[in-house]
């Protein structure tokens, strides 16, 4: 008997005295019936339970030990009247156990493992096959393999072991290995399981349990459901802590990315971008203005886009957005406010053609306008009795005010403009409003985005490659943008060791003519707001004055406003962009657990620009045409050794080295011919005077060294430990590279608790994690020597304005932050919360002198900024049953409070930006965001102080709130039935402000509904008069001019009247898909097919004034700024159809 | 584990390597391409001066030209001519005077050490101008340690106006000095002249000399200023640059020398209001019952060039009208001054003169105030290229009486050369505040109790920034509000 033989010592003994116990319990008991006939009718029962039964029934006895038994797993038998030995067959069956009969004695004894071959094939749902899936037997983890490019695998393993197969993106699979040796395995999707393996900072991908900090992950669909033209505005909701500014500024919109809050006094906040390894955000993905500012600049601001939205969102595989510096404490300097990594999708072996199709058609129509008045007309202040148009019988012209103070629509008559003859009507004319005057220039915006993606490969290279394009005609007629992309990704296996990849992404956007934005001539909304309720829009559809085309504009009404259609047809900001990002690695594997990528990566960018203005314009009288040809270049290489292994038993170590080198070389040079000789002839050879070339270049480097190193216990305990160490050329003075080097440390825990405490039955997973990291940064270039700026003026220069600082050292971002995830029934419902706390300091920025010093402002090392937040994300499956219905709800929130606790010495306030009235200001004290201007002149008790009838302006600044909203919040559903699935999604921000001017040049001139009280009857403001003794007493003066009552509360200077709740709450997106049954899509010869409704902002809640509390401002330099709203473009919604078909 | 002596040394070697090649070009890498680490004492002068000069055009068309009623703004909220000066109406003058003052002390700087005594001279004028548009609108104002941000002097210390009124005068002297042996200028660097250098016909003589004259004219507005404080000792310089050495103290002798930036239409060479439209720059400003009036009693030959009629005749409104009662705009100016090349004047040759005429008036210097007032009045149109009509003196309400009393006298020499200095920086309004010259009406609408402001408060940000010089400032000076008089109108 060698029942025994695996045992070892003691338990030898132990099995031995069992082995005798058992043989005298034999002993005694009696041979009923060796031919009796045996029924068993078990469901899931222990082995124990069997063979007491079989014992009872049989009469045979038993011979096994408890540690057999207790191995053996549970039995499901049905036999009926079958022999001892066919019902112990049946037992055994896929059990680790076999017997022997000896006489009356059934001798138990465990199977002597065979490894035998197994093969079998996975797929998905669907039936395509999965490459890449991790096959192995439970009970021999070392010996792991890896589904082919057809999903097949092959693996010794023992019968009776479980086969488990795993990939990310699905659920896990068991089964039990029997002796079949073929398996199909099917996988099912799971959308939580794709978080156990994330792609964090270096696209080094890690299991999510072992993160000792917050990332938030995206998918392709998270992207996709909603298409707008800028995929960014897909984040929108989807991560908590995300804070999206959209410049709003028309077709090609940027966005700019905040996480955790603004911290930068200089520079920018904007998180880290990367696309594949490749850092975007300074080079191509940096925007650049056209030098003026949105509010009556020399020039208006065209927002021409940058290379971030340009990426096909069917492109992009997954998005991890890492929210804090111990996330991004790799990617050193420039990782301080966050990342946002980009990985863009890579060929998989395909059934079929491995062709996909994606079609999306939308349209875009203005969701919402300003509240007009249609009631009164045309007039100034003062001019209500009648209305003329030109001097006319009834008296002097009131036709080119944009005021509408005029007379009210009452059924009278007036001489008006007549459009046949372009003059003063011959006859009176009914005094009649054009309620969608506003409305009528607009059309409906239409995009179509058509991608087409091959994808294939075999056990050595993998290939995709996708080719995008967008059309898109926006709301403003004449308006949009054309986009090609072309994406190729390519892996390829030289040997077992050696791998190379490659992925290229080029993209070509161009543009005929991206509007003008801003408070301006030259942009459009600067026209709308001035229309007056009697005008009509088809008057000034023929814009030039007949015989004077290309000389003189038509202009009925006040010549200070470009005709509309002039400005969208003449009018033209050019752009044609071609971009590459691409990236070459090779990746050697040493040793199993030794390998070397090396990299290098490309960002390369060139933009040719153009602007032409017609004659007869506001701004250029002569014409206009100017070019600016923008290069930017960035070249990073790295590598990156890994080497992991485990030591003692339960410990797993990873060392992670690597060091990178960046080049950064952007070149801007502008030509500008501001006058022209001839109309409509827009070259330069055609400028009045000599031309003006503006050229900028600058150059950068980055130079690191890092290592990350990875402890776990045990599957339990984690933790990681970075240095980096940066040298940057920001940091370097003509003189010294003493600063240029910094270093700085970052460390994280992460404590699986699930895994080691009894946690209640109804919590599958808890995890704690904690992590501190310090972020050295460095600056832009040129600020560290003094030199002579050029001037306009031939041969001439001028001292600089700014004293640079030669000793400039680099900042600090000190962040603490702690979070816990929980996922409770079953995975039915999960938390993870974060809260943190980040310091920047020593910041570096411009900070403004007395100007008696000769200068405007220094370069300082100064400052600190903190934010501190929370933020909390919620999934969870309410709904999940058989029949196939399943719902899926998702909900976030952040709050984050940011505070500016020190500036410099002398400073107490520094000017982030200016409106076009007020500042927002970094106060010490107080925060980033907040809002400066002027106000009410109110009493003790706050009640507004009235004199001689008219509201009176506080001529001190005062706070006014911040615009930045206290806390965002967004819930989302995803429904699915049979073919049906449901996407919905509603996000809300509440407690910030902002300035609208929208809102106050409308009331300034009579145009909304709010300045219809007390038209023409008088009106008392509520608030309080300064008597001669001091006192205040109510106010009883009647106002005697209303248009001056409005225009003193509305005046644009009061800042105050003019400020306004951004609170919204939107209903974000949403999406019916429809997917074709497999039966269906096999007839068609499809692989799948899916069709879609979607919707984007559809509905918005808000007090806001104006068009959207959403919005940004462009600035000079392209910068995007929240709190001053500058007469923005109307807010839009988007309705659109996709179809997906893949072959 | 051991670590060998011989491989931690290798490591040290390496990791020095890695360090320093790390920073490889760095010096190089960071050094700015777009700009010039040198500049010659020449490049610095036009871009300065021509700043100055168009940002004063720019304040003269908001601020004097407001409160002084030339024109007067009909948007109601617009409320300087009710001598209602909001206290961030003082940034912008403080801010770009100081930024110009650098370049022009750079230029010194620069010339003194190339041994070039005519950038010298030339820089110092420049200097003295914009110092005293500082103190004549602020008072006590950072001079002595003003422009020295470079030097690591962030919060200057505030001068008396009378030390600083010593310092320009002492700064003048040396001008006329340097000048009168000026280094000669290269063709090239009489390009570099936005004044002079670049007219037609210019040689270096001529324009060193006539840079001396600006200098020396300068020198006579500022004595002129300062001459009711005895201790500037100003009345006997007067008479010194004008009677008894008058050959050492070249002056202004005709037009053609006047100080006057000449915009054209070619950038960058242009007008304050290149890029305005004729809406910004007369759209809202209606040319006042004052400024119409006194032209339309004259039957000046400059009102065309200068206003716009209404309704077929040349008429103003009142200023400082009450708040609600607003004024249809009348005339306006002739949008025709947006490109006027004769509006980036300096001084000029006929504000010398009625410089002279107040002086002989009032004793200081010898000679006919009559010859003087004659001479103001008749290039004061000819400078602007009208021709003076034949019957313009026997207009009583111009001409030059000898019988009036003092007060007359100074009224009509001042209403003159208030025309004289129209769209001139703030003189209009310095000559008021030192003189009370001309008479301006004055509206029912009026704030500050009706007193014209007499100097611009400093910018609020100085109380920040250099706060301890600021309050020490103004322990000495006085009160920081528009109604604290100077040193030389106290």
């Amino acid at each position: 008997m060698n029942f025994t033989n695996n045992m070892s010592g003691r338990f030898a003994r132990v099995m031995k005295l069992t082995f005798l116990f058992l043989l005298v319990l034999t002993l005694q008991v009696n041979a009923v019936a060796r031919a009796q006939q045996i029924n068993l009718h078990e469901t899931n029962v222990s082995m124990e339970t069997v063979l007491n039964k079989i014992k009872a029934q049989s009469g045979y006895k038993f011979l096994f030990n408890n540690q057999m038994i207790a191995d053996a797993g549970p039995v499901t038998v049905n036999v009926n009247g079958v022999t001892l030995a066919q019902a112990l067959n049946a037992c055994f069956k896929n059990q680790p156990l076999t017997y022997e009969l000896i006489n009356n004695t059934v001798v138990l004894k465990r199977k002597i493992i065979v490894q035998k071959t197994i093969t079998g094939r996975v797929t998905d749902a669907a039936g395509q096959a999965l490459p890449g899936a991790s096959v192995y037997a439970e009970k021999d983890k070392k010996r792991v393999v890896t589904t082919d490019q057809n999903g097949a695998f092959t693996l010794q393993a023992a019968a009776g072991d479980q086969l488990i197969v795993r990939m990310i993106g699905f659920q896990q699979y068991s089964v039990l290995i029997t002796e079949q040796s073929n398996y199909q395995v099917i996988l099912k999707e799971s959308s939580e399981e794709l978080n156990e393996v994330i792609v964090t900072a270096l696209g080094i991908k890690r299991e999510e349990r072992a993160l000792g900090y917050s990332v938030s992950t995206l998918k392709t669909e998270d992207l996709t459901n909603a298409v707008s033209n800028n995929w960014t505005n897909a984040l929108t909701g989807k991560v908590a802590g995300l804070n999206l500014i959209k410049s709003g500024g028309g077709p090609a919109g940027s966005n700019k990315i905040i996480l955790r809050g603004e911290n930068a006094l200089g520079g920018n906040s904007e998180a880290l971008i990367v696309i594949d390894g490749m850092i975007t955000s300074s080079s191509s993905g940096r925007s650049t203005g056209t030098g003026s500012n949105a509010y009556l600049s020399a020039d208006s601001p065209a927002d021409f886009g940058n290379s971030l939205a340009d990426i096909n969102p069917d492109d992009i595989e997954s998005v991890s957005v890492l929210k804090g510096p111990a996330a991004t404490a790799l990617y050193g300097s420039r990782g301080g406010n966050g990342a946002v990594i980009i990985t863009t999708k890579s060929g998989k072996l395909n059934r079929g053609l491995g062709i996909s199709i994606n079609s999306n058609t939308s349209i875009e129509t203005i969701s919402r306008w300003p509240d007009y008045q249609y009631e009164y007309g045309q007039g100034d202040a003062g001019q209500d009795l009648y209305y003329s148009y030109l001097a006319t019988a009834d008296g002097a012209s009131t036709r080119s005010t944009s005021s509408a103070w005029g007379p009210k629509f009452d059924g009278q008559s007036y001489y008006q403009y007549d459009p046949v003859t372009r003059t003063t009507s011959a006859e009176r004319l009914p005094w009649v409003p054009y309620p969608d005057n506003h409305k009528d220039f607009f059309q409906t915006g239409m995009t179509f985005l058509n991608s087409v993606a091959l994808d294939g490969g075999n056990d050595k290279t993998t290939a995709r490659l996708s080719v995008t394009n967008l059309t898109n005609e926006w709301i403003i007629p004449n308006t949009g943008f054309t986009r090609n992309t072309v994406a190729l990704s390519l892996t390829h296996k030289v040997n077992d060791k050696l791998q190379i990849a490659s992925k290229v992404n080029y993209t070509n956007k161009y543009s005929d003519n991206l509007p003008s934005t801003g408070y301006n001539n030259q942009s459009i909304m600067y026209f709308i707001r001035g229309l007056t309720p009697n005008m009509n829009m088809d008057w000034f559809k023929d814009y030039w004055l007949p015989g004077q085309e290309g000389i003189a504009q038509n202009r009925p009404f006040s010549s200070l406003l470009d005709n509309p259609y002039l400005i969208a047809n003449e009018m033209l900001n050019k752009s044609n962009r071609n971009n590459v990002v691409g990236n070459v690695s090779a990746t050697y594997n040493f040793l199993k657990n030794l390998s070397l990528m090396v990299r290098t990566s490309m960002d390369l960018s060139y933009d040719a620009r153009s602007q032409q203005r017609p004659f007869n314009t506001n701004k250029y009288v002569n014409g206009m045409y100017r070019t600016t040809n923008i290069f930017s270049q960035e070249i990073n290489s790295d590598f990156l050794l890994r080497y992991n292994d485990e030591f003692l038993e339960k410990f797993d170590f990873s060392i992670t080295a690597g060091g990178s080198q960046m080049q950064n070389r952007y070149q801007r040079d502008e030509t500008r011919a501001d006058q022209l000789l001839y109309p409509d002839v827009f070259t330069f050879a055609n400028s009045k005077n000599a031309l003006i070339a503006l050229p900028y270049k600058s150059r950068l480097a980055l130079n690191s060294l890092y290592t990350l190193g990875s402890l776990s216990y045990d599957r339990f305990l984690y933790m990681d430990v970075s240095m980096r160490n940066d040298w940057s050329s920001s940091l370097a003075s003509p003189v010294s590279t003493d600063n240029a080097s910094f270093f700085y440390p970052s460390v994280s825990f992460s404590a699986i608790l699930s895994e080691k405490l009894k946690l209640p039955d109804y919590i599958s997973y808890l995890k704690l994690r904690a992590s501190a990291a310090s972020v050295g940064g460095g600056t832009v270039p040129y600020t560290t020597a003094y030199a002579y700026n050029s001037t306009q003026f031939p041969g001439s220069l001028a001292n600089p304005t700014v004293i640079p600082n030669e000793d400039l050292k680099p900042l600090r971002t000190n962040s603490v932050e702690l979070g816990m995830e929980m996922k409770m029934f079953n995975n039915r419902l999960s938390f993870d919360v974060a809260v943190y706390n980040n310091s920047t300091f020593n910041q570096i920025f411009t900070s403004p002198i007395d100007r008696s010093t000769g200068y405007n402002s220094m370069v300082v090392n100064a400052g600190e900024v903190v934010n501190r937040g929370l933020e909390i994300a919620v999934n969870g499956t309410p709904i999940k049953t058989k029949s196939g219905l399943n719902m899926n709800f998702y909900a976030t929130f952040s709050a984050n409070k940011n505070k500016v606790v020190s500036l410099t010495d002398s400073a107490s306030s520094l000017i982030l930006a200016s409106g076009p009235r007020g500042t927002i200001e970094a106060r010490v004290g107080g925060g980033m965001g907040d809002i400066y201007g002027l106000g009410y002149l109110r009493s003790p008790d706050g009640k507004i102080v009235y004199s001689g009838g008219y509201p009176v302006l506080d001529q001190t600044t005062k706070y006014l709130g911040n615009s930045t909203a206290r806390f965002k919040t967004s819930m989302g559903t995803n429904i699915t039935y049979k073919h049906f699935n449901l996407n919905l999604l509603f996000d809300a921000q509440f407690g910030a402000k902002a300035y609208s001017l929208t809102n106050a040049v409308l009331s300034e001139e009579g145009k909304l509904k709010t300045t219809l009280p007390g038209r023409y009857n008088g009106i008392i403001g509520d608030g309080v008069v300064l008597n001669a003794d001091g006192s205040y007493s109510p106010n009883t003066v009647v106002a005697p001019n209303i248009a001056a009552y409005y225009k003193a509360h509305f005046v644009r200077d009061n800042v105050e009247s003019n400020v306004f709740s951004t609170d919204f709450i939107k209903f974000r997106e949403a999406r019916l898909d429809y997917s074709f049954g497999p039966k269906l899509v096999k007839r068609l010869g499809l692989q799948r097919a899916t069709i879609g409704a979607y919707g984007r902002d559809l509905f918005m809640f808000t007090k806001w004034p104006a068009f959207d509390p959403e919005f940004g401002t462009l600035g000079a330099e392209g910068e995007i700024s929240a709190g001053f709203e500058s007469a923005q473009f109307p807010s839009t919604r988007t309705f659109g159809l996709n179809i997906t078909i893949g072959i | 584990m051991k670590i060998k002596f011989n491989n931690l040394i290798i490591l040290l070697v390496i990791a020095i390597t890695l360090t320093t090649a790390c920073k490889k070009d760095f010096k190089e890498l960071n050094t700015d391409p777009n700009k010039s680490t040198a500049a010659l004492p020449e490049a610095l002068l036009t871009p300065a001066l021509w700043d100055v000069v168009t940002k004063n055009n720019n304040r003269a068309l908001r601020l004097t030209n407001e409160l002084m009623q030339d024109h007067v703004s009909v948007s109601d909220g617009d409320e300087i001519h009710r001598y209602v000066v909001r206290p961030a109406e003082s940034d912008y003058m403080w801010n770009n005077w100081y930024l110009q003052l650098t370049n022009f002390r750079d230029m010194y700087t620069r010339s003194k050490e190339l041994n070039r005594t005519t950038h010298m001279g030339m820089a110092l004028i420049c200097d003295v101008f914009v110092s005293s548009l500082l103190t004549d609108t602020f008072g006590d104002v950072p001079y002595s340690e003003a422009a020295m941000g470079k030097d690591k002097i962030y919060q200057p210390k505030f001068d008396t106006q009378q030390n600083i009124y010593t310092d320009l005068f002492r700064k003048l002297e040396e001008a006329n000095t340097l000048l009168a042996t000026g280094t000669a200028l290269t063709p090239e660097q009489l390009s570099y002249d936005p004044l002079y250098g670049r007219t037609v016909g210019a040689t270096s003589a001529t324009t060193i000399a006539n840079w001396r004259k600006f200098g020396n004219t300068l020198y006579l507005r500022l004595l002129l200023r300062a001459s009711a404080r005895q201790e500037s000792n100003a009345i006997a310089k007067i008479a010194e640059i004008v009677n008894t050495n008058s050959a050492n103290y070249p002056v202004f002798t005709s037009n053609a020398e006047s100080a006057v930036i000449r915009y054209s239409t070619t950038p960058p060479y242009t007008s304050a209001f290149f890029n305005y439209r004729p809406f910004d720059f007369s759209g809202d400003n209606g040319l006042t019952e004052f400024f119409i009036n006194t032209l339309n009693n004259w039957n000046d030959p400059r009102r065309p060039l200068w206003a716009t009629q209404a309704s077929g005749t040349y008429t103003g409104i009142p200023s400082g009208y009450v708040r609600g009662q607003v004024p249809e705009r009348q005339s306006a100016y002739n949008n025709s001054l947006i490109n006027e090349p004769l509006l980036g004047n300096i001084i000029n040759y006929p504000e010398l003169q009625f410089m002279l005429a107040e002086a002989a008036v009032k004793g200081y210097i010898s000679g006919d105030p009559k010859t003087y007032y004659d001479n103001g009045v008749v290039n004061a149109i000819t400078f602007w290229g009208a021709a003076v009509p034949a019957d313009y003196f026997s207009n009583t309400v111009l001409a030059w009486n000898a019988a009036d009393n003092i007060d007359f006298k100074m009224e009509k020499i001042h209403l003159q050369k208030y025309y004289t200095l129209f769209f001139t920086d703030f003189q209009q309004w310095f000559e008021y505040r030192r003189t009370g010259h001309p008479n301006l009406p004055k509206g029912a609408g009026l704030q500050n109790d009706g007193k014209m402001p007499v100097r611009l408060k400093y910018p609020v940000f100085v109380q920040s920034a250099n706060g301890a010089n600021y309050s020490a400032a103004i322990a000495a000076f006085g009160p920081d509000d528009l109604n604290t008089k100077m040193w030389w109108n106290k």
